[in-house]
């Protein structure tokens, strides 16, 4: 769109200066030759000037209307597809912070358990408590390079985990010498682990949690193409204008930008509210399930846990008993919502043997109570207990894998929309500035 | 007007929020607000109520009359006994961590020591099975509240016989003579070397832990701050292996409690010292029970009368305490009449 092309009225031969209005800057070509540099101000003047000008400015505002339509689209749909992965992220940091919530309670009832049978603890639940351990520590490492976001309270949670283990180990070595110093030092390890860690870990799921369901929502980012339904209806504007002005209705290449670009709305915003809502049957579905597994198993190994605690403080543990029936509410209401009848049979399998156990010790026969409680025979709560562990262990993780493997899969195709839609946007671009320029010369 | 421009503002700053949000999300990724942590509970060990006065009287150790036999089973009328023989088993409030007294045995799992041997003889006198018996693991604080609750039938936990717990309880006869006295870490006998003969008032801002609801607290308290400026700082914890523990982890300088608690907690440490300071108290050691089962007290008195005559009572001392304080030594001169 050079000079020659256009038609400006004002555009006098050199050196016929004299005609043009007093006191504004030249505006002939000699005036800005003599005064060195053309003047912007004065080559805008000139193309803005009447009609054609003003088509000239409409036009480029609806080219700026077309790009910021794709922009606005593209972007729509590049975030959507941002906030489902980062919701998947942050689904994975969740069942990661569980599955340390789970595996610390998993070791203390394996640590509580082992002193109460007696004796040396044996060498595979000596090897149970190191795995959970083990995988508590490499767990707080990758959830901490997860998220930075949890990195301070992984961090203190290190701390207090580490302060944990270090109890257990004096506890251990001072039962292998019989001394009673040793029951000291668990009871101190075990109250330790729920008051200062636990609570962490809880903050760290919740936490995330929070981000999770906030990027669901984040996923639908519809109303970023508020911009471009503004901008579509500018562009309809120009066009009801440019018809008016020229009195000619249907030009060709401006309706088509248009047309263009309204299908590239429209199948953004479908692409977009389709993610959203596949997103939010996620998180109401597999992610739903996944929290709820986890709540089971944290509820139940700390039932487990408080279990061995009550049979430990000997006649004294009924408020261990008061938080065992609080666990065994919170996994009969969480199982009745998943409605899983194996997990319901073998948990219901644990809490005959609880009960069973419970009996004797209430009736005064401590050590068979004990012997029950710590038995892997058929009936015994051991055994009973790590079969419904396993069972709820493997739902849970499975859950998990499939809720972060769905996230992942929505919105593939956004990218290649988002390219597709950006290129759309050029052509239409390139067919507002040639349907405009079509009415400049007709006009001239 | 002040209401169109502040609408003007919300619509304004609501338009710059929705581009924002739109060039944050797309361009760079989101930020997220750091992980909170919870609230920390306030850190222990706390320092209990300052001491009230003891009451005084001169028959702390006057308890009744035993039965001038004991009877049989089927004899046997009294309300609270007909409830044990009914139950078939005897629950008896008892430590787990008083090594030597009542412990835990952490090779077998089961608890042992002179007040359980004691326990057991009262199980056996009654049934004629010393294992008729319900240990029922208690701390210090827990021994009278249970007894009134009738939660437990006895305690038999290393319990001093007072004239303030006389108020709320009933003792068996005297069965056991100690005395307070105190330990400590042996980091102070290397910095000066007279503490090893320290007794409590030479702990001059020192950290003295005892047990909470002991007499050996109420005897702390009475010589530390804030009643004496100059005196040691008291902690406490839930049981005097809960001292040690404290001590082991350089919360405690010091503990203070019954000579035969203290030798069970210097065996399970080498690194501390009882200090050669004289008893500060004499503790007279009594089965606690509840205040109204006369009837039972003068039975369990006729246990202990019988395990004194026909050298029981040696035999379980010796099994015990002849290795840390020397062959059983007369047994205290039981007092009735109450």
């Amino acid at each position: 769109m050079s000079a020659p092309t256009t038609n400006i009225p004002v555009a006098i031969p050199a050196g016929a200066s004299s005609g043009a209005p007093g006191t504004q800057p030249p505006r002939t070509i000699a005036g800005s030759l003599s005064g060195g540099v053309p003047g912007a101000r004065g080559i805008a003047g000139r193309l803005l000037h009447g009609t054609p000008g003003r088509m000239r400015l409409f036009g480029l505002l609806g080219v700026i209307a077309a790009v910021l339509l794709g922009a606005v689209s593209a972007n729509a749909l590049l975030a959507s597809q941002a906030a489902v992965e980062r919701a998947a992220n942050n689904t994975a940091q969740v069942v990661r912070a569980q599955s340390i919530h789970v595996d610390l309670l998993r070791a203390d009832a394996v640590a509580t358990n082992a002193f109460l049978v007696g004796g040396l603890e044996s060498a595979e639940s000596r090897a149970r408590y190191e795995a959970a351990m083990s995988r508590v520590a490499s767990g707080i490492a990758t959830a901490a390079a997860a998220q930075p976001a949890d990195g301070k309270a992984l961090g203190v949670l290190a701390e207090r985990v580490q302060t944990y283990a270090a109890l257990v180990e004096q506890a251990r070595s001072n039962n292998r010498l019989g001394l009673p110093v040793g029951a000291q030092y668990l009871t101190q390890a075990s109250a330790g682990l729920r008051a200062d860690a636990i609570p962490i870990v809880t903050q760290v799921v919740k936490a995330n949690e929070d981000r999770s369901s906030k990027e669901f929502d984040r996923s639908n980012s519809s109303l970023q193409l508020l911009v471009g339904v503004l901008s579509l209806i500018g562009l309809v504007a120009l066009a009801v204008w440019l018809a008016k002005r020229t009195h000619r209705y249907l030009n060709p290449s401006l309706t088509g930008a248009i047309a263009l670009l309204l299908v590239a709305l429209f199948v953004t915003a479908t692409t977009i509210t389709g993610i959203g809502r596949a997103t939010r049957d996620v998180a109401q579905g597999d992610f739903q399930s996944a929290v709820t597994l986890a709540n089971i198993t944290t509820a139940a190994n700390d039932a487990r846990a408080n279990e061995s605690l009550t049979l430990i403080k000997r006649g004294s543990g009924a408020a261990n008993e008061t938080s065992w029936k609080t666990d065994k509410t919170d996994v009969d209401t969480d199982l009745d919502r998943l409605k899983d009848a194996t997990l319901i049979s073998l948990w219901g399998d644990y809490v005959a043997s609880h009960q069973k156990v419970r009996s004797l010790d209430d009736g005064g026969r401590w050590d068979d109570a004990v012997k029950l409680s710590t038995s892997t025979a058929t009936d015994g709560a051991a055994k009973t207990f790590g079969d419904f562990d396993v069972a709820v262990t493997k739902a849970r993780d499975d859950a998990g894998k499939t809720t972060v493997t769905n996230l992942q899969g929505q919105g593939g195709s956004a990218p290649l929309l988002a390219v597709v839609v950006g290129l759309v946007a050029l052509a239409a671009s390139w067919l507002v500035v040639r349907g405009i320029g079509q009415r400049i010369e007709e006009y001239r | 007007m002040s209401a169109l421009t502040s609408s003007l503002r919300r619509r304004l700053s609501v338009l710059v929020a929705v581009v924002g949000l739109g060039a944050l999300a797309g361009c760079s990724g989101v930020t997220y607000a750091e992980t909170q942590l919870p609230t920390s509970s306030a850190p222990r060990p706390s320092s209990s109520a300052p001491a009230v006065a003891a009451p005084t009287c001169d028959n702390a150790t006057q308890s009744y009359a035993p039965l001038s036999s004991l009877p049989s089973r089927g004899e046997i009328s009294d309300g609270t006994m007909r409830t044990i023989i009914d139950k078939g088993y005897l629950t008896v409030g008892v430590s787990a961590d008083t090594y030597l007294f009542g412990a835990r045995n952490a090779f077998t799992g089961g608890i042992e020591g002179f007040d359980i041997d004691m326990a057991r003889a009262v199980a056996k006198a009654i049934f004629g099975d010393p294992s008729k018996v319900q240990l029922r693991v208690i701390t210090a604080g827990d021994r009278i509240p249970l007894l009134k609750d009738r939660e437990v039938d006895m305690v038999a936990r290393n319990m001093s016989m007072t004239c303030g717990r006389w108020n709320d309880i009933a003792f068996s006869a005297e069965y056991y003579r100690s005395g307070q006295k105190v330990l400590i870490s042996k980091s102070l006998v290397t910095e000066d070397k007279s503490a090893a003969s320290w007794g409590l008032a030479d702990l001059k801002d020192k950290r003295v832990c005892a047990p909470t609801g002991t007499t050996s607290l109420t005897k702390l308290q009475q010589v530390a701050q804030p009643a004496k400026t100059d005196g040691p700082v008291v902690v406490t914890a839930g049981t005097h292996t809960g001292c040690l523990v404290l001590l082991q982890q350089g919360k405690a300088d010091a503990i203070t409690g019954d000579d035969t608690v203290l030798a069970g907690l210097a065996a399970q440490d080498p690194n501390t010292v009882i200090t050669s300071a004289k008893a500060i108290t004499v503790e007279p050691y009594g089965l606690g029970l509840n205040k109204a089962d006369t009837y039972l007290a003068r039975y369990v008195n006729r246990v202990i009368a019988d395990l004194v005559a026909d050298g029981e009572w040696k035999a379980i001392y010796n099994r015990w305490l002849a290795a840390p304080l020397g062959p059983a030594p007369a047994p205290p001169t039981p007092v009735y009449g109450r």
